[in-house]
């Protein structure tokens, strides 16, 4: 009876596929708004993102935001060096400055100062030069989509940063933060000469535990200390997205659109299902009649809701995952951001959209009453 | 295959099984003003064997009552069995495991799976038991080819003409070797001659599928007056009651034999 279920749904070529049409839709809308959501929860992580190598981000235990932070001071930075199991500790430095470009505009650029030596905090990936030639005077490396924002500039050009030069030495790939400013890399020194601190300076302590270090120790004598505590990258991460979701009205809005293209999914798809229910409602009427047991609807009905769930949320997820795959060219104004998790989470909304249709289907059809075939 | 003589002569009843017992059954729709009283005390005795008509004009009740009796609808109140059993005894699925395995349906119409070929059309009645894929077919086909369709076993229901399109509901009510057969103007969406031919089906099928044993009985619905002298008996209803005795147009319409065999052979079927 099952494979009748199967060509009671595949049957009718036009219904099959304005109920497919219809899913997909509806999981492409509920997928395509998480990803988008992700996407710029994560943009908002700003250095975060680009960072890889510490196991832990040090910063005042108030820390809330990327950006917004309490500067470390030097004696922070040895104080965690002392600490045993911890491999190295480094200063990154993060600070917004001005930019002049040639014709007389201006622009604000995301700065980032790292250790010159180690060059611990670099940009993922080199496109253009080599990360050895920020130790040249005043040099500093810009990431690719920033070069448009900056008029065009390349390898060798002189840029005015808080009316200081600026030499390019090369060009990187990193995501851009929330404001989308152009980020450009230099050393820790430099950065504080274009964007002087009054006093504290440093802006996290990027630490590595020792290799066999007991990593939940080193942070523990991290944290020991009054003023500082030590993150991980997805604690800094949630506590980042808590503070925009909480703090800035992106939470409420995008919380909103979310829900709105979630309601709509449900109330689609479960109504196109239902309808389908509604039109084969004669069919299963005589499968009532000649002996077919409430047991063996309910799995009829199931299997065509599941089977069209799958179909719908493959085509809906394919489309939003082509969507963020294009959103995720270097450059790209465009946030959206695809993990797992979220495919999951949208596989459970297209079944939980399709099970609302189907538990309105199955009402309608186990309460059916079989002496309408006379009809 | 053998087709039916008109009307073949009937045993004396005392000596037969009692298929189907109904005893001063009620039943009325809707509540208050609105209500209908569809049948008003029926009561009437079905054999093993036998091959009844219900006829009379329309909303008298007929259909309503064929309902009680297959278990589709219960009565209000009264006696309405089946084999012995009375229908209000028994659960919601206990009614519908019985109607699958005592009751087989033909229906004006057709009420055929429209995405689903002819020979698994046929073949439902035997997947809902359970019976494995591979027997159920078989059987369906058997059934097909009795019907005179076992060249178009893999036709979708849009693809026959409407006297097939009873056939294989012919072939499907029959497949599950049901002990009452209930029909309901099997003949009404028809043309004369394949109403006549659905009609001979129904008869010479039965009795096929049984090896003539008297303890199946067929109940058919009809105002086709054309179709009256396949009858072994004959009840007429009136305003929701069996008359006592059918009115003499009814009789005198049951013993002519209208022949069609000799208008043009079977419609052909869409394409
Ligand atoms: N589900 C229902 N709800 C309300 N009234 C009904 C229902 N089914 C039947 N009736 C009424 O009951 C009466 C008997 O109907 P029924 O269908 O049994 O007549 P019938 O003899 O089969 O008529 P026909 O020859 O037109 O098919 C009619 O008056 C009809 O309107
Ligand atoms: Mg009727």
């Amino acid at each position: 009876m099952f494979r009748i279920a199967v060509r009671m749904l595949l049957g009718d070529k036009s219904k099959y596929l304005s109920l497919v049409l219809g899913l997909s839709f509806a999981a492409l809308l509920i997928a395509q708004q998480g990803a988008i959501f992700l996407g710029l929860m994560q943009r908002a992580t700003g250095p975060l993102q680009n960072v890889g190598q510490p196991d832990f981000w040090v910063a005042d235990p108030k820390t809330r935001y990327v950006g917004e932070v309490r500067p470390l001071s030097e004696s922070d930075l040895l104080r965690v060096r002392s600490i045993p199991g911890v491999a190295w500790a480094e200063p990154f430095y993060a600070a917004r400055a001005l930019c002049e470009l040639p014709d007389t505009s201006f622009k604000t650029v995301q700065l980032f100062g790292i250790d010159r030596t180690t060059f611990i905090g670099q940009p993922p990936m080199m496109i253009a030069g080599s990360i050895e030639d920020l130790r040249m005077p005043d040099a500093v490396i810009i990431e690719e989509s920033a070069i448009p924002k900056l008029g065009g500039v390349g390898i060798g050009d002189t840029l005015r940063l808080n009316d200081q030069r600026a030499v390019v030495v090369g060009i990187c790939r990193a995501t851009s933060g929330f404001e989308s400013n152009a980020l450009v890399f230099t050393t820790f020194q430099n950065a504080l000469r274009y964007v002087p601190q009054p006093r504290n300076s440093i802006t996290f302590i990027l630490v590595k535990s020792k290799d066999g270090a007991d990593k939940a120790q080193v942070a523990a004598a991290i944290d020991a200390i009054p003023t500082l505590k030590a993150f991980t990258g997805e604690e800094l991460v949630a506590r980042n997205t808590e503070f925009i979701i909480v703090e800035t009205g992106i939470g409420i809005n995008f919380g909103i659109t979310v829900m709105l293209g979630f309601i709509v999914g449900v109330i689609v798809s479960a109504s196109i299902f239902y309808q389908f229910t509604v039109e084969n409602l004669r069919n299963f009427a005589v499968l009532k009649a000649v002996g077919a047991r409430s047991r063996l609807l309910i799995g009829m009905i199931l299997l065509q809701a599941f089977l069209v769930a799958i179909v719908g949320f493959g085509i809906g997820v394919g489309l939003a995952g082509v969507f963020s795959w294009g959103a995720r060219r270097p450059g790209a104004e465009l946030a959206a951001y695809f993990p797992w998790p979220l495919l999951i989470i949208s596989f459970f909304a297209m079944l939980f959209c399709v099970g609302a249709g189907s538990v309105l289907s199955l009402r309608r059809v186990l309460t059916l009453e079989p002496a309408v075939v006379f009809k | 295959m053998t087709l039916a003589p008109a009307a073949s002569p009937v045993p004396s009843a005392a000596r037969r099984v009692v298929a189907v017992h109904l005893d001063n059954v009620h039943k009325s729709f809707g509540a208050g003003k609105i209500a209908v009283h569809a049948i008003r005390g029926v009561s009437m005795k079905v054999h093993g064997g036998e091959f009844v008509m219900l006829v009379g004009p329309s909303g008298c009740g007929k259909t309503t009552l064929v309902s009680i009796i297959s278990g589709v609808l219960d009565a209000d109140s009264g006696k309405a069995e089946v084999f012995g059993v009375d229908w209000r005894s028994l659960s919601r699925d206990g009614q519908t495991i019985r109607r699958g395995e005592y009751i087989g349906f033909v229906f004006q119409q057709f009420n055929l799976i429209s995405t689903v070929t002819a020979l698994e059309n046929t073949a439902v009645p035997l997947l809902i038991r359970g019976v494995n894929r591979g027997e159920a077919l078989d059987r369906a086909a058997e059934c097909l080819k009795l019907v005179g369709l076992g060249e178009r076993t893999r036709a979708l229901p849009s693809q026959l003409s409407g006297g097939m399109q009873q056939r294989v509901a012919i072939a499907r009510a029959l497949v599950g070797r049901p002990r009452v057969l209930i029909c309901d103007e099997p003949t009404a969406a028809l043309d004369a001659r394949t109403g006549q031919q659905v009609i001979e089906l129904i008869k010479s099928g039965t009795r096929e599928l049984t090896g003539g044993a008297q303890d199946r009985c067929v109940i058919v619905v009809t105002h086709d007056n054309r179709i009256f002298h396949y009858a072994d008996r004959i009840e007429e209803m009136e305003d929701g009651k069996i008359k006592e005795r059918p009115s003499d147009l009814v009789m005198e319409e049951s013993r002519r034999v209208h022949d069609y065999t000799l208008d043009p052979p079977d419609e052909p079927a869409p394409k």
